[in-house]
């Protein structure tokens, strides 16, 4: 029954019991029962190969690894130790429980500061099981972990990849598609103009629709790159005095407020962290758009902010033609557009890069709205002289 | 100027080369234009060298900046450092709007920077205004014989 | 005005010229940051930010430096030659704006770097044309260069 590498047989009865594959080191054939005994009465059903040495060790850890290794401190012709050395050797990650018999602590501490999981005295078996069982948890959580770090760090460099193209794919918008846009810009504008009413009766219609396709793209692919550059300024972030934004966002909008003798108004704006250019670009978007949707009055807008929590709580209140309630989402949408090109110009990116700028300093945008009395757009932005988290890139 | 005006278009783009001779077609000023699409041809044109050798002297230029074999800042610089073509006025007339490319421009001695405009009308505005001011306004040492 | 936000710097010993220049800007809406200067020291001490003007800031140049030829103290080819040859002003555009009608002038204007020379009419229509030309071309139709520019009002959004 016990020599070299024989297997012993498993002997199952009663309830079914947690299988498992071990190799002894051991060159007792009674201590080696003992331990299988001591297992099998704790619910394992194991099937265990015995060797007493390095040859038979190594042929068995490379013809049927083990889940666990139990080994014996001290062997005639052999160091259980050193079973240590060929599972390094040999690439694999399995746990080993000294069984042995009297081992004087620091001995134990040291095997196990040498890489053995644990150990258990040969007169006090009943321990094994359940050494065993915590044995075998920590290995399958420890390799649960190192999945997870795996699948992360490939997650991690798929973005970085990702993010790699977007940036290439918005530097050819800019620059390679904007060329050749040109051209048929320029072509189809000239052509109407030297061939008007000297074709048949539709060219001129079909060569205005090409133009006009093609000065509406030059606008898209300028607003697309402005969406895609938020977030990759090189402008730091400050504290920003509100007020001294909304002065410039009126100057900015100054003939806008005129031709539609709009009243703009702010409270008393706090400072926050953030860029100044991109609040200018949130204000300004807002404000803008409160003036060209309006009703039949002249425009009035209100700026207002007050705390809530840790946040400030932005206002824009106008009294413009306001937006049904089920378009309250999808008006942030890039390149949603809630109305025929024919009634209001613009190609509806406004909105949506407000709501990157926001998102982008950790706040949240929304509308609340009632056709025909006008809307107030709300965002939060955090307190704080400094974001604790930085901005998110 | 009492005498016809030259003007030297530098630019690869035969389209946006026709678009300049579109632009100034029926301007007063009957500038007599002249292109060439490299820079190495510029220089030889401005240098009167090889198949330009009755070449007439502009005077004025009009640079675009990306131009095979010799790119146009290479072309703004040797005229700059040449002893009687660092006289000739020469607006660089590009699509970059990129700040390196317009203070480089400034730095070598380019005399004015133009971004040429996406639209027709903007283009055409671009060049008219351009033609107007160096040949109306403008006082430019004379150059052709 | 504060000193740094001068757009045209206007140097002119002749206040009939310069109040018709300023007329001309003011047509085209161009004359609300011009800064005058009446003789060549003082344009160099504005541009050099020395003297009186020891304040300003080189990263702030105006975006036209209008100059006559004949003034006291400094003449303008003599001002033309400090700004074209420092490189922390050689980029600003200068524009010669004299009466003089020497070819001679002309030539050495252009050899040191001027960026255009611009003879002042006798006719004041004329001269009015020719201010309301080069106004509209410099500080329209031209990019200026770029070195620390004013920060730009953000574009319209919608």
């Amino acid at each position: 029954m016990n020599s070299a590498g024989t297997k012993l047989e498993k002997i199952s009865a009663g309830e079914p019991k947690a299988q498992l594959r071990a190799l002894l080191v051991e060159d007792n054939p009674l201590d080696a029962t003992l331990v299988l005994r001591a297992l099998y009465q704790e619910g394992f059903d194991v099937a265990a190969d015995v060797v007493q040495d390095e040859d038979a060790f190594t042929r068995s850890v490379r013809a049927n690894p083990p889940e666990i290794v139990l080994a014996d401190y001290n062997l005639p012709n052999w160091k259980g130790m050193e079973a240590l050395a060929v599972l390094r050797r040999e690439g694999l990650d399995i746990p080993m429980i000294l069984v042995s018999g009297a081992l004087g602590d620091v001995t134990a501490v040291e095997c196990i500061k040498q890489g053995a999981t644990d150990y258990v005295l040969k007169d006090g078996l009943t321990r094994l099981p359940e050494v065993v069982r915590r044995a075998l948890r920590e290995r399958h959580e420890h390799r649960l972990r190192q999945q997870a770090e795996k699948d992360l760090a490939r997650k991690v460099d798929e973005l970085a990849r990702s993010n790699a193209d977007l940036e290439q794919f918005a530097y050819v918008a800019s620059h390679d598609l904007q060329e050749p846009l040109r051209m048929v810009t320029a072509y189809t504008q000239l052509l109407g103009e030297r061939y008007k009413g000297r074709l048949d009766e539709n060219a001129d219609k079909f060569i205005g629709y090409a133009s006009e396709g093609a000065v509406r793209m030059q606008v898209l692919i300028q607003d697309l790159l402005a969406f895609s550059r938020v977030g990759r300024t090189d402008a730091a972030c400050a504290s920003v005095d509100c007020n001294a934004v909304m002065e410039e966002v009126r100057q900015a909008l100054g003939s806008a407020i005129e031709e539609s003798g709009a009243a703009v108004t702010s409270a008393n704006l706090p400072a926050v962290w953030a860029e100044r250019t991109q609040m200018a670009q949130v204000f300004q978007n807002l404000i803008g758009n409160a003036i060209k949707f309006r009703g039949k009055e002249p425009p009035v807008v209100l700026v207002k902010a007050e705390k809530t929590g840790e946040n400030w709580l932005f206002s824009v209140t106008d009294n413009g033609i306001g937006i049904a309630a089920e378009y309250a989402d999808s008006v942030f949408v890039v390149f949603q557009r809630l109305h025929a090109r024919s009634e209001y110009s613009g190609n509806g990116i406004g909105l949506a890069i407000c709501k990157k700028i926001v998102e982008r300093y950790g706040g949240k945008i929304w509308l609340e709205s009632f056709t025909g009395s006008g809307s107030t757009f709300k965002f939060t932005l955090p307190q704080g002289t400094e974001n604790p988290q930085g901005a998110r890139p | 100027m009492k005498s016809i005006p030259h003007l030297l278009v530098v630019d690869d783009n035969p389209a946006d080369v026709i678009l300049v001779r579109e632009a100034l077609a029926g301007s007063v000023h009957r500038s007599r234009i002249h292109s060439v699409e490299d820079g190495v041809e510029a220089m030889a044109f401005l240098n009167r060298k090889e198949k330009h050798a009755n070449a007439i002297r502009p005077d004025l230029v009009i640079l675009d900046l990306n131009l095979p074999k010799k790119a146009g800042l290479a072309v703004l610089a040797a005229m700059k450092a040449g002893p009687d073509l660092r006289r000739i006025p020469v607006v660089i007339f590009s699509t970059s709007r990129l700040s390196e490319d317009i203070q480089r421009s400034y730095e070598l001695g380019g005399n004015c920077y133009v971004t040429k405009p996406g639209n027709l009308d903007e283009f055409f505005a671009a060049m008219k205004s351009i033609e107007e001011f160096w040949f109306g306004t403008a006082s430019l040492p004379r150059q052709g014989e | 005005m504060n000193s740094n936000e001068v757009d045209i710097l206007l140097a002119d010993d002749s206040q009939d010229d310069i109040d018709l220049t300023l007329h001309a800007l003011r047509t085209e809406n161009l004359a609300n940051h011009v800064f005058v200067v009446r003789d060549g020291e003082e344009a160099l001490e504005f541009l050099f930010c020395t003297g009186p003007h020891a304040g300003r800031s080189f990263d702030y140049p105006p975006k036209l430096v209008l100059l006559d030829l004949k003034m006291p103290k400094v003449d303008g080819m003599q001002v033309l030659r400090q700004i074209k040859g420092d490189p922390r002003t050689k980029t600003i555009p200068v524009v010669l704006m004299t009466s003089s009608r020497e070819e001679r002038d002309m030539v050495s204007g252009y050899e040191l770097g001027v960026n255009s020379y611009v003879q002042k009419p006798v006719d004041f229509g004329e001269f009015r044309k020719a201010v309301k030309s080069l106004g509209l071309y410099w500080l329209v139709t031209n990019r200026p260069p770029t070195v620390n520019s004013k920060p730009q009002a953000a574009k319209q959004g919608q």
